[in-house]
């Protein structure tokens, strides 16, 4: 199932609302629920912070087959931003020295069983598959 | 939904999901804290990156002056992501029974 979404944090409710409304229909574990809606929400929120020259939608697909969860995201007239690169954070470091930010995509690469990005012609696509189980 | 208020003990009781649209309101409350407090999350039931760094930075600033945040009734989930985040090392966090 296919929506596009106003790129803006305003749009995380109806994000998770249109999220959350596949993965009941389709009898997904509640265990799985938290880590889908934690990594669509860091990818999401990654393509409005780091574009912000574009105005357009983002597009998000999100596919349930054989308990596997697929979510896509889409964005056109971006600039190549690799989501899968790791993450250098130190989650080991003590108070003094931890600072806020960096953590999202660290998380993501932790969540999800596999993460994918495509970028050609200036349009980047995400894709995350959760697994149940 | 997020809500975040004082309980009848003094606690900050959290409730909802702490997405990166409710950091604001959730900024605005944490950033009058002054001393030791605890955060009672047995109704909060989702927190993203947004929300972690919510919680670091009042950390780091309270710890200035010898305070700190304590964390109780963490769900499942979210003490995951203070585990994946390390921050169960730099926090009091106790999980829900």
């Amino acid at each position: 199932m296919h929506k596009d979404f106003a790129r803006d944090y305003d749009s995380l409710t109806a994000l998770y609302q249109f999220a959350e409304g596949i993965l009941a229909a389709n009898d997904i574990g509640e265990a799985i629920h938290f880590p889908v809606h934690l990594a669509l929400e860091e990818l999401f929120t990654n393509m409005v912070k780091y574009s912000p020259d574009t105005d357009g939608d983002i597009g998000v697909d999100v596919v349930v087959e054989g308990g596997a969860v697929t979510v896509t995201l889409t964005e056109e007239d971006v600039d190549e931003f690799d989501v899968t690169r790791p993450r250098d954070v130190d989650t080991g470091a003590p108070l003094a020295e931890r600072t806020p930010g960096g953590l999202g995509l660290y998380l993501l690469q932790n969540i999800v069983d596999s993460l994918e990005y495509d970028y050609h012609d200036r349009r980047s696509s995400v894709v995350f598959t959760k697994e149940s189980g | 939904m997020f809500e975040i208020a004082y309980g009848s003990d003094g606690e900050v009781l959290c409730v909802g999901r702490l997405d990166a649209a409710q950091c604001e309101k959730a900024q605005s409350f944490m950033d009058e804290i002054g001393d030791t407090r605890t955060l009672d999350f047995s109704a909060l039931e989702y927190i993203s990156s947004a929300g972690l760094g919510i919680l670091l930075k009042t950390q780091k600033r309270l710890a200035a002056s010898g305070a700190a945040l304590k964390i109780v009734n963490v769900n499942k989930h979210i003490y995951d992501v203070f585990r994946y985040s390390g921050f169960n090392a730099i926090f009091d966090i106790k999980e829900k029974q």
